[in-house]
């Protein structure tokens, strides 16, 4: 019940930061590079809350992602569900101080996210600007993503339910 | 056999979720991706353009009720301005319909009126993709009001008509809009002077250049920087004649047989805030 409740949260939460990042976010944008919140949360999400939350709530995520988005259906749902698993199997292992950790965490991510779409792409012919990603928006998003990991990472440790990190497996 | 099955599930659920959802997205992938399925996105638009107009139009509040003691203050000085402007622009309308009259029979004469009959829908854009991978642009405008996929899309920026893309999805309500700068948008234009054709299309970034490729080489010595760039009409998609962006460098390879053009589209795409969808099919644009 507990998972079931932490998944929906998690939902909640990233279908707000995707909304947010249609509209608002497009306004603090560096070099029409967006910062992806949803990322920062479904990382963080996954590292307290274990691999069954995170990989449930990224694809469910991804769907309404690719509802907004000329994506083809799967697309996004891939990337998160595969993130959300990866992360997830570090719950409750990897100690996140409140700088640092999430900065890499959430820069790795943001690595992975570039190759899997670009993988993806590729495998499917799909004429993203994936191919343009690594030219450099994929470093810009990659710092972008990691100084608002601290902020986003304090402010989701508020929520009672991801307070606690749950190793996985129990 | 079934024991060691559930046993299997049972120890490894995780990794069997993973898998099942992997699945199910390259399933997706593949079926989407050759256009089998099309309604599931489309009520996903419907449903997510709803929450998107809600934040936009929540934002936009907030963000005009402060701005709009600064702009009051910006409407006084510029109602004087304008003032005098009218005076001369009253001059000014009275030679353009004298202009227009002799154009209008010029055009008669050597038979160049293309005349479209296109119904505009205006459109205001409520959102932008909200991944940097793609880039579409979501209006507030869709099937209800008349429109339809692959209907191309126009703005106006600084007195000047141009290109913005084309309509890729629609839903009750709202529409998605494939961007000139996407890599996917792919036009056929022509320089408005020398009337050499090329293909355009995007590089993905909306303050970007975007690139004019198979120009022919012995256009070079034809070609100014500056030139004008509009749509050929070719390919039924888009009409004859629309601006597109000028010419800002001219790249001409020696080992490849044609030009590559660096063009600055006419809209500044950062600066969107409304559009033109032209209420045209591609047959009327292909009869044309």
């Amino acid at each position: 019940m507990n998972k079931v409740r932490a998944s929906l949260l998690a939902l909640l939460l990233l279908c707000i930061a995707i909304l947010l990042q249609s509209t608002i976010l497009g306004r603090i944008a560096i070099a029409s590079v967006r910062p992806d919140i949803a990322l920062i949360i479904l990382v963080f999400v996954s590292l307290r809350r274990g691999s069954m939350v995170g990989q449930i709530s990224g694809f469910a995520s991804g769907i309404l992602e690719d509802f907004m988005s000329v994506s083809p259906l799967g697309f996004h749902p891939l990337m998160r569900a595969v993130i959300g698993y990866i992360y997830g199997r570090f719950s409750g292992t990897v100690f996140v101080d409140p700088f640092l950790m999430p900065m890499i965490l959430t820069a790795v991510a943001t690595l992975l996210k570039g190759l899997l779409s670009g993988l993806v792409s590729t495998l499917f012919g799909i004429t993203s600007s994936g191919f343009l990603y690594f030219a450099g928006r994929l470093w810009i998003e990659m710092g972008y993503n990691a100084v608002l990991s601290p902020f986003l990472f304090a402010a989701l440790n508020l929520i009672k339910t991801f307070r606690q990190a749950e190793k996985e497996g129990t | 056999m079934p024991g060691l099955f559930e046993g299997f599930v049972g120890k490894h659920k995780r990794g069997v979720t993973l898998a099942v959802l992997v699945l199910l997205s390259l399933f997706s992938l593949l079926v989407s991706n050759r256009t089998l399925i099309i309604q599931p996105k489309e009520v996903g638009l419907s449903i997510m353009s709803f929450f998107q107009k809600g934040f936009s139009g929540v934002f936009r509040w907030i963000g005009e009720t402060a701005g709009s003691i600064r702009l009051l203050q910006q409407a006084r000085e510029e109602l004087a301005a304008v003032n005098l402007k009218v005076q001369a622009l009253d001059q000014t309308n009275r030679d353009i319909i004298q202009l227009r009259r002799e154009n209008q029979l010029l055009r008669e004469q050597i038979d160049l009126i293309h005349s479209l009959p296109a119904d505009r829908i205006s459109a205001e854009v409520i959102a932008k993709d909200h991944d940097n991978l793609f880039s579409t642009i979501t209006v507030n405008k869709g099937s209800r009001h008349g429109v339809r996929r692959d209907m191309p899309v126009v703005a106006y920026q600084g007195d000047l008509e141009g290109l913005v893309g084309k309509v890729v999805a629609v839903s009750a309500g709202s529409a998605q809009i494939l961007p000139l700068y996407d890599p996917q948008c792919q036009v056929s234009a022509r320089l408005e002077r020398s009337r050499y054709e090329g293909l355009i299309n995007g590089q993905g970034q909306d303050r970007q250049n975007i690139l004019m490729r198979y120009v022919k080489k012995i256009a070079v010595d034809s070609i100014e920087y500056g030139d004008l760039v509009v749509t050929a009409g070719l390919g039924g998609l888009y009409p004859k004649g629309i601006n597109v962006g000028r010419i800002r460098d001219i790249l001409a390879r020696g080992y490849e047989t044609s030009l590559l053009l660096e063009i600055e589209p006419i809209i500044d795409f950062s600066r969107l805030e409304y559009v033109y969808i032209l209420q045209l099919e591609p047959e009327v644009v292909e009869a044309q």
